[in-house]
This record gives structure tokens, sequence and C-alpha cells, in this order.
């Protein structure tokens, strides 16, 4: 559980957060969405306890996260995963961090595997590439068996197995019961991902919504020999028709099978009847207003 | 504390900078023996009666001097090499306490120092009296090793006091070229400058310049350095300590204070 509350950074006169406040609950994967320089990565940073916030506060399981005594035992983070001394290798990388929160050598060694990396646990950093140190800030991030996670792009830079081994790994980690949250930049990676979202813009909140919700079906195609009279029908039954380009009817108000019924009580000829949905690129698009902030 | 000082012993440890600095400290040693050589090819060629007009400095003591210089870099990279790669994020939600993380970084720098500098001066007075053998050459002491332990405990301690000013000085730049800069000022261009300025102000000044202290601490004073010597014993360690404390609490400050 992680609990924003009233959150405002400032950096110098440039108001980074401002009053931001949302939940991430347990047992789902909470997207966090938004422009460049809308907040993201300083909220993370603030949640983390690297970024002294103005006012407001963040908390991870209730407590401020640099009150946590052994904090990768709670709390699982992925900021930057370029932020690796080139000159160490993944053993000795995550060795120091295991013994900070005294956790065990041999979770070192299964962190390593669980990310794919054993073959290389003893080649030093510098000669990785962008997707083996995300594998690498993924194993740090789950070395404690957090209940809680934040990874900030954890997929840039993944090849495509990669994209898909994460997202299974975070959905299986939510559906464990832990917190997940997770901010992306690919949108269509976000709607295979995640089942709630937090967007932001301009350091406020946009919207804090289940995804099911964000991509609901938007209306109904129809097409049928004799359109008109099946519009005639379907605005009685309480529909709103609008007749497309081609020759289809927009149909909202029904869903598909009140059409098809409708339409066999008539005895009119269907050819389709196709629900639409939004992309979540087109809500999102529409709720930020398009493009970045700054 | 035990798990901070035990994650920054593996960090620097798994440092490759760490490995480099070593190296450098023992060319710095065989230099050292190098230069004994040298003055003894020299001393062998003179005549008797002019051996005595050739000096050469104290060999332990130029070793501490270069190796105060390495070891005070290796305490500016274990901090300003974590800024540089943003790995001091990492370090900071590992390790959320700063002041524990300065604290445990300042315990690990000042004793692999104070251990790496003893181990050069010792090499190197073994080396010089291996070499050098019973010739009286001027400026190298014929003491036991036992008289001359004070001494040596003395520049290995003044060895730790420069690394840990090289790691406060990199938390509070936070940058490498800025924290080595002031260092090297530290260490080499202030002497200089104290010496050139009037006296009794150089004398004065000149006693509480860091390179000065350690042989004061001993109470063998300064005789070949540009620094002064008109500290007794106890102040000398004081100073020592406070060129340590001012910066360590500047850095302490800065670092909770500032956004990582």
């Amino acid at each position: 559980m992680i609990e924003v509350r009233e959150l405002t950074k400032r950096y110098g006169r440039t108001v980074a957060v401002d009053g931001l406040t949302f939940h991430v609950k347990p047992g789902r994967v909470t997207g966090f969405l938004g422009p460049n320089g809308a907040g993201k990565s300083t909220t993370m940073r603030v949640i983390l306890g690297l970024d002294r916030p103005a006012s407001g506060e963040a908390l991870v399981n209730g407590r401020r996260y640099d009150r946590i005594r052994h904090p990768m035992r709670e709390v699982g983070a992925l900021l930057d995963a370029g932020a690796v001394q080139g000159g160490r290798t993944p053993l000795g990388h995550l060795s120091w961090m295991a013994r900070a929160n005294r956790i065990g050598i041999a979770r070192v060694v299964s962190a390593i595997e669980q990310v794919g990396l054993a073959g290389v646990a003893r080649k030093r950093v510098g000669g990785f590439s962008l997707g083996m140190r995300q594998r690498l800030g993924i194993a740090a991030a789950l070395l404690g068996d957090p209940a809680v996670l934040l990874l900030d792009e954890p997929v840039n830079g993944l090849d495509p197995d990669g994209v898909r081994w994460i997202r299974e790994l975070l959905r299986g980690l939510a559906a464990e019961g832990r917190t997940v949250l997770l901010s992306s930049h690919l949108m269509s990676e976000m709607e295979l991902t995640a089942d709630h979202l937090v967007i932001i813009g301009r350091g406020r909140l946009i919207a804090d919504t289940p995804m099911r919700e964000l991509t609901a079906v938007r209306d109904v195609l129809v097409r049928s020999s004799r359109a008109g009279d099946l519009a005639g029908a379907l605005s009685a039954a309480g529909g709103t028709v609008a007749a497309e380009d081609d020759g289809g009817l927009s149909v909202r108000g029904l869903d598909p099978e009140e059409i098809g019924d409708l339409a066999a009580r008539h005895a009119i000829p269907l050819h389709e009847v196709t629900p639409r949905g939004v992309s979540l690129e087109e809500t999102y698009m529409r709720l930020t207003g398009g493009g970045a902030d700054r | 504390m035990i798990d901070a000082l035990a994650a920054e012993w593996l960090k620097l440890r798994t440092l490759r900078s760490t490995s480099v600095v070593f190296g450098v400290v023992a060319v710095v040693v065989a230099l050292m023996a190098l230069l004994a050589w040298y003055a003894v090819h020299l001393w062998e060629g003179l005549p008797p009666d002019q051996r005595d007009r050739l000096e050469v400095s104290s060999l332990p003591e130029l070793a501490n001097w270069l190796a105060s210089l390495c070891l005070a870099v290796l305490g500016v990279l274990a901090f300003s090499g974590e800024y540089g790669t943003g790995m001091i994020r990492t370090t900071f939600t590992v390790l959320p306490s700063r002041g524990r993380v300065l604290a445990a970084k300042a315990a690990v720098v000042a004793v692999v120092a104070f251990c790496t500098g003893l181990a050069a001066v010792l090499a190197t007075y073994a080396a010089g009296r291996l070499i050098i053998g019973d010739r009286p050459i001027q400026g190298q002491s014929a003491e036991t090793l036992s008289r001359q332990m004070p001494l040596f405990l003395a520049l290995s301690l003044s060895i730790a006091m420069f690394a840990l000013l090289g790691l406060c000085l990199a938390a509070i730049t936070r940058s490498p070229v800025a924290a080595v800069a002031a260092l090297v000022a530290v260490w080499y261009v202030l002497p200089i400058i104290v010496n050139n300025i009037p006296a009794p102000w150089n004398e004065r000044i000149g006693s509480i310049l860091p390179g000065a202290l350690a042989g004061q601490l001993a109470g063998t004073g300064n005789p070949q350095s540009l620094g002064g010597a008109l500290l007794s014993p106890l102040a000398a360690l004081a100073a020592m300590a406070a060129w340590v404390a001012v910066p360590y609490a500047v850095a302490a400050v800065l670092l909770a204070r500032r956004d990582v």
C-alpha cells in the first residue's frame, strides 16, 4: 500500500508536483502515466525518501520510507537502470545491497537467476546493454522479496521477450497480493499490464481509475443491406445512431445482443456487428491534452 | 550501523578505482626503493669527506606525503563515484539514513587509509633499511623501528585524515573534479603560499596545515617540510581532528538537507 497525500514538491520556482493525492492498493498493477515533466519520477523519488516534499507526505505501508529499518524487504524500487558503477558485477552490486538489508547471499543468487543474468553474474556491468541493466535493476527490486514494488520505466531497452517477461512477472507479483506501481510511456504495454491507472499532468491528478473504465466500449458498428430501416428501428428502441461515411452505422446506447435481437424481430439482415473500444492511448491523449507539458 | 559498515566495505572492495589506488601506492613504495638505491649510488660515488653534503629526504615521510594524496583520492571516489553514475540514489534507497551512510563510508575509508598508509610507510622503511644499510646518509634516520614507530603511526593517522577530508569534500561538492582540486590545494598549494607569507605568520599558519601535523603529533617536528612546528602533540591531534570534524559536519548537514 502506497499513500500519497497532498504532496507538493518545488524545484526553485518550478512546481513539479502540486497537491497530489492517490493510493496504490495491493493485489493489482497500478500504472502511473503522464507526459514528460508531469512529475512521475519526482513523485517516485519522494515516495522513496530521496527528495523532500515541500508539503504533504508519501507513506509506504503506513510509514515514511526513511523510517523503515530494512527497506528492501518491504519496498523494491527500480528508478534508473543506468545508475550502476560500470566496474561492478551483478553479484557484487547485489551483495552489498543484500548485506545492508540483512538478506542472505542465497537470495542474491536466486534473484540473479530469476532475471536471467546467471551467465553474466561475474561480468562487469560496464559492458551490459540497457536491457541487461534493466534486468539487474529488477533483480535489485526483487531482492528483498518486498510486498511493494515501484518501477520507473522498467521496460525501456528490453527486447520483446523481455517486455513480455516483465509483464507476466508484474502481473504474477500483483496476483500474489503485492502492491505494484509501474510507470511507462508505452501505452499499449500499459494497457496489457496495468489493472488500474493513475494519470497525472503538470503535477496534478488527472485520473485515478480502473483500466476497464478508460478502455470501455465506445459504440457498436453495425452494417446491414437495409441500413435505413435498421437505423429507424434502433432509434425507436432508444439507441443513438449515426451514419458512417462507408455506409455503416455507429450505435451508442444499445449493446450488441440488443441490436441483434432487434434486427431479428424486424427481419433485417445484419452483415456486421462490432463493438468498438477506445484505446488507452486515445483516452490518455484526450485527458492530458496530448503531448508533453514542458 | 554494522549492516551499513559491511555494505560500504563490500562496495569499496568491489570498486575498480580501489585497486587502482592500491596499485599507485605500490608504485610509490617501489619509487622510494629506487630513490634509496640511487642515494646509495650517489653516496658511494662521493669522496668520503663530501658525503655529509648529500642529503636525502626521509623516505617514509616522502612515501607518506604521496600516499596521502592517493588515499585522499580514494576518499573522494568513495562518494563522488556514486554521484557521477546516479548510484547514490540506489545507495540511499538501500540505506535511507544518510547520516549512517556517511558514517559508514567514513569509518571504512579511514580504516583502509590508515592500514594502507602504515603498510606503505613500513614497506618504505624496510626497503630503505635494506638498501641503505648502515651508510650514514643525511636525512635518513638510523633509529630502530620501535623508536620510529610513533612517527609512522602519526603519519598513517595523517593519511586517514586526508582520506576523510577527501570523502567529505566529495560529499559536499558532489563532483570529483572540484573535490580533488580542493584537496590538492590543501595538500600542495596552500603550504607553498603559507611558506611565503611574512614571519611569524608563515610558521603559525604552517603549523596547523594538515601536512604538518604528523611530525608535530609524533614530537619530531617538521625538519624537511614547509610546515611549521609550533604545536604540542596534543594540539596537533586536536588540529587533525578538526580537519576531519568540520568538513564532516558540513557534509552531514548538506546530505540531510539536499535532494538526491
